[in-house]
């Protein structure tokens, strides 16, 4: 509940400090904000050259758009999450001076990268015109599926950002980990594919149903499924695919920020 | 009641680099062989601190470095905890411990007066109703759009601190800010603590190693070293206290080592420097109005032709308050190679208590040429002849001697006389 109430009280620092970091981003910049947008559209040509080697069943919808929608929400929780971990020792010179909850670091990290979330967003809805693509009512599922993006986010930011304090190991660990976890969600495949192969043709035999569910425990695989659902599909989210993840990320965030407001109390002497 | 309640606060931290993923290794591989694990030592940066600070006091936090005072105003800025025992604030603080945390090089000073008051805890509508405060104080009204980073120091510093004393809170911290800006604006920055401190009725927390600020300002003053509480109370009382710890720490030093300035051009060498007292024999500490003599030994390697010496009386912290020379005894002088004595008496040293360092120099010809000049030759501590609270605590260098007349007059003054008529 402090949380909850801390979240209220420095509302106006959290938006002040969000707006420093994307006009220090772009302050210097030719391109500005325009390398938001770049990232997800050379990923999405990567693989598009990719996929005519090694040819990904994509099913109906056209495979450009489907994984832009899934490197939208994709990006967005990478970027969100190593920045949230890198945040606490990139501000020491603040740690160090004045007090104010610690938290405040990850969430704003979060909250900067919404901005560009909400850029993609608008190219996404441009490609899906552009690809006669046409919304459902279905699409009013993003606002809380974004809301379990930024769960997700927080629950590796806070651990790893107390982590990164005392190891900086933390950080130059999280990139391999984070593309690991890329390739083990629905990002360069549809989630359709995983759950065929498993469920259906019972690949690992008697193991597939429990590996599928671990598969699915990964928040990202429901998570990115359920917004391609959403989106492009017209259908509402997998419960399934979603479920695993989301019980699994709501039991360990409280953890992950207990952690963080115990270890707080030595941010200051240690970074 | 106390704003301020600190019981029994110890601090430690632990000395070198943390352990890595090897010596962790190591100490896990001792530890099931049941040797010894290396442990190290925690260093106390406070040690069972206790005092408690009412409100609206003006408390002064004096001690040398290492002291543990910057460790204090953390704990009471609730940066960091204490190991053990207990700080409790009732207040809002407003930390001024390093002005200028979090200023941001690429954005205009606009943008980070919003950026740095929000960090501080000042909401954007009171940044909206003071900004123009804030700027004029800081006398940035030209460059308030231009990055900072193309700003002076100076004008960094003031914009900090203009930024900072305009947070509103019930106790503010203030941590070595004055040491910084021009001398005007450093009084500008008195003048602004003094009107928070007279106005508001704030508790101010103020550590600096300008004692003056302390004596000046504070109502209270707490004197740190090593970690402890080494007294607490009245500022004059506290800061004599202080002046003499520096001041045994700085014959200490020049007992270890001969590390003042140095010049010489060979022809001349500092072969003994000495104080005599009334007996002539030699001596470290003299009474007040004592007859002292300073003698010096100099070796001469060369002939030398008319030389006159110098002998003068610094502050340890070389504030230079009386100098002599020889000039009226060189006409005839000739110093033939060899060692040659010179003495320097006084009929009474005209200083008042504390500690003092000798300075000494030769020059010769009629350009006067520096042939040798040295500082800190010798130290000599003047005591208070009687243990007269007044007289024990410095208030000067120099006793004024006349004559005091306080008599009841009937005449009234010239200016009211003119105003009645």
């Amino acid at each position: 509940m402090q949380f909850v109430t801390d979240l209220i009280a420095y509302r106006e620092l959290m938006a002040v400090l969000a707006w420093k970091n994307i006009a220090l981003r772009y302050k210097q910049s030719f391109m500005g904000i325009l390398w938001a947008v770049l990232k997800p559209v050379v990923l999405v040509l990567i693989f598009m050259v990719l996929r005519s080697f090694v040819g990904i069943e994509s099913g109906p919808i056209p495979y450009p758009v489907l994984t832009y929608s899934a490197l939208t929400l994709w990006i967005f929780f990478q970027e969100s999450a190593s920045e949230g971990v890198t945040s606490v020792v990139g501000n020491a010179n603040l740690i160090r001076k004045i007090y104010f909850p610690r938290e405040v670091f990850p969430l704003t990290s979060v909250i900067t990268k919404l901005l560009e979330l909400s850029i993609n967003l608008c190219i996404l809805a441009a490609l899906m015109a552009w690809y006669g693509i046409g919304p459902t009512w279905q699409v009013l599922w993003v606002p809380l599926l974004v809301l379990y993006a930024i769960l997700a986010a927080l629950t590796i930011s806070f651990i790893g950002a107390a982590l990164n304090v005392y190891y900086r190991d933390v950080s130059t660990a999280l990139p391999v980990l984070l593309s690991l976890v890329m390739y083990m969600s629905p990002v360069i495949y549809p989630l359709a594919l995983v759950k065929e192969k498993l469920l259906v043709e019972q690949a690992a035999s008697h193991w597939s149903n429990l590996i599928y569910t671990l598969f699915t425990l990964n928040p990202l695989a429901g998570l990115i499924d359920a917004f391609q659902n959403v989106t492009l599909r017209g259908l509402p989210p997998d419960a399934g695919a979603v479920l695993p993840g989301l019980i699994f990320t709501l039991a360990l965030l409280p953890f992950s920020y207990l952690f963080f407001k115990r270890a707080e109390s030595y941010f200051a002497d240690v970074i | 009641m106390a704003i301020i309640e600190v019981d029994h606060v110890t601090k430690e931290f632990q000395l070198g680099q943390l352990t890595s993923l090897k010596q962790a290794a190591l100490n896990t591989a001792r530890r099931l062989t049941g040797r010894p694990v290396e442990e190290r030592k925690p260093f106390k940066a406070l040690d069972d601190i206790s005092f408690s600070v009412e409100e609206g006091e003006v408390l002064g936090i004096i001690g040398h470095n290492g002291a543990g005072k910057s460790t204090l105003l953390k704990l009471l800025a609730n940066i960091s905890k204490p190991t053990r025992g207990s700080v409790r604030v009732h207040g809002k603080v407003a930390p001024l411990i390093e002005v200028g945390a979090g200023l941001v090089g690429d954005l205009t000073g606009r943008e980070n007066i919003y950026l740095n008051g929000s960090i501080l805890g000042i909401s954007k509508a009171e940044i909206n109703r003071k900004f123009d405060d804030i700027v004029a104080f800081a006398e940035l009204e030209e460059f308030i759009d231009t990055p900072i980073k193309r700003y002076s120091s100076g004008m960094q510093v003031r914009l900090g601190f203009s930024i900072a004393t305009s947070v509103e809170s019930d106790i503010l911290i203030v941590d070595e800010v004055l040491a910084v800006g021009d001398l005007a604006f450093q009084r500008k920055c008195m003048d602004r603590i003094d009107s928070v401190i007279r106005e508001k009725r704030s508790t101010v927390l103020l550590v600096t190693h300008n004692i003056r600020h302390v004596e000046r300002i504070c109502s209270r003053a707490i004197l740190m070293d090593h970690g402890q509480l080494r007294s607490d109370g009245e500022p004059n009382l506290v800061c004599n206290e202080f002046y003499q710890l520096s001041e045994e720490t700085v014959r200490r030093h020049h007992a270890e080592a001969h590390k003042g300035r140095h010049e010489t051009t060979g022809d001349l060498e500092l072969v003994e420097a000495q104080v005599l007292d009334a007996d002539g024999l030699p001596t470290e500490t003299i009474p007040c109005d004592a007859p002292v003599t300073i003698r010096l030994v100099y070796e001469a390697h060369a002939a030398i032709d008319r030389p006159v010496f110098g002998v003068g009386i610094q502050t340890p912290d070389f504030l230079n308050i009386a100098t002599t020379h020889s000039v009226p005894e060189q006409t005839t002088l000739h110093l033939a190679p060899g060692r040659h004595e010179v003495r320097f008496s006084f009929a009474r040293f005209p200083l008042m208590p504390g500690v003092y360092c000798i300075r000494t120099g030769v020059a010769a010809g009629n350009l006067y040429t520096t042939l040798f000049y040295a500082e800190s030759v010798a130290t000599v501590r003047v005591e208070p002849r009687e243990i007269i609270h007044a007289e024990s605590l410095r208030e000067g260098f120099i006793p004024m001697e006349g004559n005091w007349s306080i008599l009841p007059t009937d005449t009234p003054s010239p200016s009211l006389a003119a105003q009645a008529a």
